[in-house]
This record gives C-alpha cells, structure tokens and sequence, in this order.
C-alpha cells in the first residue's frame, strides 16, 4: 500500500468511528430505567388482574428497548449487526409465541381423541 | 501513555482495515448474545407453560420470594450497565483513569448483586423452599411452588453465573485500561464486554417481574 492510499484509508476510518454518546443521553436513560423501575414495582401492588403482568411486561420491554437503543448503541449499528440482534429476540418470540398457541388453546380446541 | 493506544490496533489480515474489523467483532458478538439469548429463552419458554397452567401457585410462589431485595438487584444492575457504557465512553474520550474506576464500579456493584442473592439463596434454605434440597410445603399449590422454585433457581442461577463471569471479566479490564492497554482508538475489547453486561442486564429485566412481581396485590 502506498502512503497515499495508507492516509486515504486512515481518513476513512476517521470518519467510520461513531461518535461519542454526549454524557446526557446516558443520564436520562440511567434515569428513566430507574423510573420505570419503581413504576413496575408501583404496579404490582396495584391489584389489577392481568393487566398487571401486561404493565409488567411493557415495562420491561420499554426499559429493554432503552438499553438495546442507547446502551448498546443499536441504533448507530450497521444494518446486518442490528438485524442480527433482532433475530435472538424474534426466535424466543416464535418459541413462546407457538408454545402458548398450543396451550392457550387446549381447553378451547380440545383433542379429537380426548 | 503508551504511544501505540493511541492509534488502531493492528489489523488482522482478513480485514481491510480497522472499521471493518471492529464491525466483524461486534457483529460476532451479538450472534454469541442471539445464542445466550435462546439458552435463557427456553427457560423463559418453559416458565410460561409453567405460569399458564399453575397461575395461582405461581402467584403464592411468588410471593414468598424477597420483593424488596430483588427490586433493589433490579436497581444495581441497571446502574452497572449505565457505569460500563459510561467507561467505554471515557476511554474514548482518552480518560483513562474515569474509565478505570467507572468499570471496577461496574464490577463491584456486580459482587454486590451476588452477595444480595447469597442472602435470598440462604432465607430461602431456612423456609424450606430449596426443591430438591429441603423442600418441605404442604397445601394444594405445594406442587407449582415447588415448580416456581424450580425454575426461579435454574434462572437465577444461571444468571448468577454470568454474572460472576461478567464481574471476573470487567474486572480484569479495568486493570488493563488502568496500566494503558486501551485508548480512543482502541477499544472494541472494551465494546464487546459492555455488550455482554447489557446483556445480562436485559436478561435480568425479564427475571425481575416474572419472578418477583406476581401475585403482590392479591
């Protein structure tokens, strides 16, 4: 490689770096977890059948998707490494997902047999 | 400071320079957390069938296990992976003793996690609510606590585990950004390890109201 090109190539990757997450972003992520936090906890106090574990679990799913975006800088990835994430999660989704399908479903469809 | 941080790091021959090596990095990572992922899923998966045909023994299961403490591992948790995130930044902001101590930070409030559990592992042994060791509970629902407990402890446990790798792992870090093995340049290292904690953070986030949270206002 030539000198010239070497320097290119080191602007390139110059550029290439993402940059830095200014300290505020983390701050009002770290608190919004934490607020999330006592509102999940707040919630399960609250007698609400199963509205509750549907709160809990948004909740969770909030505060996930806040360390996925920010955290883990999901967002400035590149597109293969972003899809690559989202598959962990729509693969357990399947899982749970068909597992439920089945039982959810047992009592309203019964077996032919049973 | 070590004169070679403050460029990249050598770039391996199968890559063409160090961005496409740091995104090869990061992109294997995450497919090593898809897999992590999935272990923990189907134990997720099975919680669910679980939960779905002993609602109400969960709900007194549950309610048996420490709310307050499991709240305050909820908190420590996600506090530790804002102190990572925050030391990856330092070091690219080239301070290195911030991030130093922001990372041994991250490793102890993981310690402290642990020393939490041991406290609820051991009120558990003493109520007798140990499957396997010394589970003795009478009742219609003894089955599905027993069940609950089953699971809260290959759950828990397992995520024990990574945590404790987690800690030994950061922890070794934290040395190595304090004797200058990384800079602005230099710290996919430093990336990966953060992904992995956030990871177990996540994974926590889903423990938190699926064992500790049920059947409370009842």
């Amino acid at each position: 490689m030539s000198r010239q090109e070497s320097l290119s190539s080191a602007t390139k990757e110059d550029k290439a770096e993402p940059p830095v997450t200014p300290l505020s972003h983390y701050l009002w992520v770290l608190a919004a977890l934490l607020a999330l936090l006592a509102l999940s906890a707040g919630t399960a106090l609250i007698k609400l059948g199963t509205w509750n574990t549907v709160i809990n679990l948004l909740i969770a799913v909030m505060k996930v998707l806040l360390v996925i975006s920010v955290f883990m800088h999901e967002t400035e990835a590149r597109k293969l490494t972003r899809l690559t994430s989202a598959l962990g999660f729509i693969w357990l989704a399947m899982l749970i997902g068909l597992a439920l399908f089945d039982f959810l479903t047992r009592s309203l469809v019964p077996a032919p047999w049973g | 400071m070590n004169a070679e941080v403050l460029q990249a790091p050598a770039v391996e021959e199968q890559f063409d320079d160090p961005t496409q090596q740091r995104e090869a990095a990061t992109l294997g990572m995450w497919l090593f957390l898809a897999t992590e992922i999935l272990f923990f899923g189907v134990l997720f998966a099975s919680y669910t069938v679980c939960r779905v045909l002993h609602s109400e023994g969960f709900a007194v299961a549950s309610r048996r296990t420490d709310m307050l403490l499991g709240s305050i591992e909820t908190a420590v948790l996600l506090v530790s992976s804002s102190l990572i995130a925050l030391g990856v930044r330092a070091v690219r902001m080239n301070e290195r003793r911030l991030a130093s101590w922001l990372f041994a930070g991250t490793s102890a409030l993981g310690i402290s996690f642990l020393v939490m559990h041991g406290f609820e592992y051991h009120k558990e042994y003493e109520e007798h609510l140990v499957p396997g060791l010394d589970f003795a509970q009478s009742g219609a629902n003894a089955p599905a606590i027993e069940l609950f407990f089953c699971l809260y402890y290959f759950i828990t446990g397992f995520h024990s585990l990574h945590v404790f790798i987690g800690v030994v792992v950061i922890g070794v870090l934290a040395i190595r950004i304090a004797r200058g093995a990384f800079g602005p340049r230099h710290h996919t290292t430093l990336e990966l390890a953060a992904l992995y904690w956030h990871l177990v953070d996540i994974v926590w986030i889903f423990v938190y109201p699926a064992i500790y949270l049920i059947g409370r206002a009842g």
